[in-house]
């Protein structure tokens, strides 16, 4: 089977180069020309309104240290790092406008500019640092400040193609809330959701949690659903209608070629990846719906369920010996965990009549799940023994919980603001941050991947 | 340092899980249609791109007929065909006794067409999780092809598909919509 994969792939492969050599001149198309400037860093517009207690922080431009003359590392970097703390709700940014120091004509590092300059502006911290760019490498170095201590908290420095600059700045965001909660943030790391953006169709997207880089994943005129990334985020595995007939896609996002699952157990209706690389799914075939685990290229391994009820939306925790689901068997949909190996099901949820979905905490401790309630489906969150419920989302109906790689946020689509988008809130208190879709089309389905880097 | 992704849809397929002749003439299949993806393929309505794979479980082919279908031409609703829908009560998949006489006599079409064969649709309405809609759609597809095969009907002319709460013939909030949403419905084919 392996001299088989490695045969399939070669000719996918040479296959590929031509009509990748056939579409160099498609403008749609993001190619990277050594030497030309980095692609400008877009991200959705979106309103993130400060959060309570939010600390100030600034983020001064990166001073030129050579070859970043019209500042679109900068420029980029700072984008990027200023919307990832602003939606960690632990900072609020101030505003460049009013800076007065001039970051090109001052030092960056500490005794070579006026921490007065910053104070008088009521900064907690201070991002400063330089960038360097000589042809397709771009250098950067990135500080952090504590203001009132007049003390260098932090530096980091990052080396990559003009296109790496706004992973520079998520990593650095990461980096800035560790230094200050102790804990490393989530912001290096990919969201995949369904779009009706390009027309009616429900297609997978791609994008980093930030909106940055949109990738159209599928396109096909049918009916696509419930993307989930691999743990590494090499793969996205995915629903698709486009054979006409329900079926799971694993698609190698770095390769760019996809392998269909068909294990023979029926029609898909849905699945998930666990840490492994393996695949947990359902399939239904004479009526019934029931778990299974398969290897990553779709043979099984073993069923997971077995009964005439449903079983569906599966979700594995990150320590890869659990999965929780939503079945029918008592009657009404409920969630219910289970280990890996098949053994040991239990049913966690017991109020309400209706609750799906149900998405792992990354510490295995937590599940996030949606209840029907009178006006809609709320957002809760229930302690894997079934105790603790507590209600996130108290407007509009909110569906497909997915948590953050730190398990301080939750990503879930909401129909709170008309049509339905996603939405990002904090887990602990379900304080909505902002909307992380600017809202083309319906948004639903969102899947929070782990972290890119290590 | 990270993976740049570019370009979109139209990959090629390895296959998963099949025999090694399937998979390469799946392989060649997927690359048939995809590889250059251009824009024209974003635009809806213009060049539906039907996937050639045709794999529908009871051989439907390529969707002709079916719901999808009609959802691709914006025809979803408008044109029922001989064979009659039938509807279910909020998260259940129990054949209602009124809907006894459409199964009647869609069976009684199908044994005058012997030529034809159905694949039964299983819809939902728009409450609750797209994935469990999608079981609960494929359990009244299943109710409705028991149903038929008491009557007569031949199991190997029958096939069964779930679109879950993704057709839905109306948008409304409302009761009614909601009781029009839920059904099962009987796509025709030669």
């Amino acid at each position: 089977m392996g001299v088989m994969k490695s045969i399939v792939a070669l000719i996918a492969l040479l296959f590929l180069i031509i009509p990748a050599a056939a579409c160099a001149q498609d403008e749609s198309r993001e190619t990277i020309v050594p030497g030309a400037p980095p692609a400008s860093t877009t991200l959705p517009p979106i309103t993130i309104s400060a959060a309570p207690r939010a600390q100030p922080i600034a983020v001064s431009a990166l001073k030129n240290l050579g070859g970043d003359d019209a500042h679109r590392v900068s420029e980029s970097f700072g984008k990027v790092l200023m919307r990832d703390l602003t939606l960690s709700s632990f900072f609020r940014i101030l505003n460049p406008a009013a800076y007065i120091e001039d970051a090109q004509n001052s030092g960056y590092d500490i005794g070579q500019f006026n921490f007065g300059d910053w104070s008088s502006l009521g900064a907690d911290y201070l991002v400063k640092g330089s960038a360097t760019r000589d042809g397709d490498t771009v250098k950067v170095e990135a500080l952090l400040f504590d203001v009132p201590q007049q003390r260098r908290v932090m530096g980091k420095k990052f080396t990559g193609s003009p296109h790496d600059v706004g992973e520079m700045a998520r990593r650095f965001a990461d980096e800035i809330l560790k230094s200050a909660t102790g804990k490393r943030g989530p912001f290096d790391s990919k969201l995949a959701f369904v779009s009706t953006r390009g027309g009616r169709f429900k297609e997978v997207y791609t994008s980093w949690l930030d909106g940055g880089s949109l990738f159209r994943v599928t396109d096909n005129p049918t009916i696509n659903l419930f993307p989930d990334f691999s743990h590494d985020v090499s793969h996205l595995l995915y629903l698709s209608y486009k054979s006409y007939s329900p079926e799971l896609y694993l698609a190698d996002l770095d390769r760019q070629i996809e392998t269909r699952i068909n294990p023979g157990l029926g029609q898909a209706v849905g699945g998930t990846m666990a840490p492994d690389g393996q695949i947990v799914a359902s399939y239904q075939r004479g009526g019934r719906t029931n778990l299974y685990l398969l290897t990553p290229s779709g043979n099984l391994v073993h069923a997971l369920t077995d009964n005439s009820s449903i079983n569906v939306s599966p979700s594995v925790c990150p320590d890869g010996d659990q999965l929780v689901f939503t079945s029918d068997r008592s009657g009404t949909p409920q969630v219910y965990s289970e280990d890996l190996d098949g053994g040991n099901a239990h049913r966690v949820t017991y109020k309400g009549s209706y609750n799906t979905t149900p998405a792992f905490s990354p510490d295995c401790k937590q599940i996030a799940y949606e209840s029907r309630e009178p006006g809609g489906f709320q957002i809760y969150v229930i302690n894997l023994d079934g105790s603790g419920a507590q209600r996130l989302t108290q407007s509009g109906s909110n569906e497909g919980p997915t948590w953050s790689p730190d398990g301080r946020y939750i990503a879930f689509s909401s129909n709170r603001g008309g049509g339905s988008r996603i939405y990002l809130m904090r887990a602990r208190d379900g304080y909505i941050i902002a909307p992380l879709t600017e809202g083309q089309g319906n948004e639903s389905n969102p899947a929070w991947s782990w972290w890119m880097g290590d | 340092m990270n993976r740049i992704q570019r370009g979109r849809g139209g990959w090629a397929i390895e296959v998963g899980g099949l025999t090694r002749a399937a998979g390469v003439a799946l392989l060649v299949l997927g690359l048939a249609i995809g590889g250059c993806s251009s824009k024209k393929n974003t635009q809806e309505g213009a060049g539906l791109n039907p996937n050639p794979n045709g794999l529908g479980e009871g051989g439907v082919g390529s969707g002709g007929g079916s719901s999808l279908n009609q959802m691709q031409n914006g025809t979803l609703g408008a044109n029922g065909g001989p064979l009659g829908d039938i509807h279910f009560g909020y998260n259940d998949a129990t054949i209602s006794p009124q809907d006894n006489g459409v199964l009647k006599a869609n069976a009684d079409y199908l044994s005058a067409h012997a030529g034809t064969r159905v694949q039964i649709e299983g819809h939902c309405d728009d409450r609750g999780s797209e994935e469990y809609n999608i079981a609960l759609g494929a359990r009244r597809a299943q109710a409705a092809k028991d149903y038929l095969a008491t009557l007569g009907v031949s199991g190997d002319r029958m096939s069964t598909i779930s679109y879950g709460k993704e057709l839905p013939l109306c948008t409304e909030e409302t009761d009614d919509c909601w009781a029009q949403n839920r059904r099962d419905h009987f796509a025709l084919s030669q």
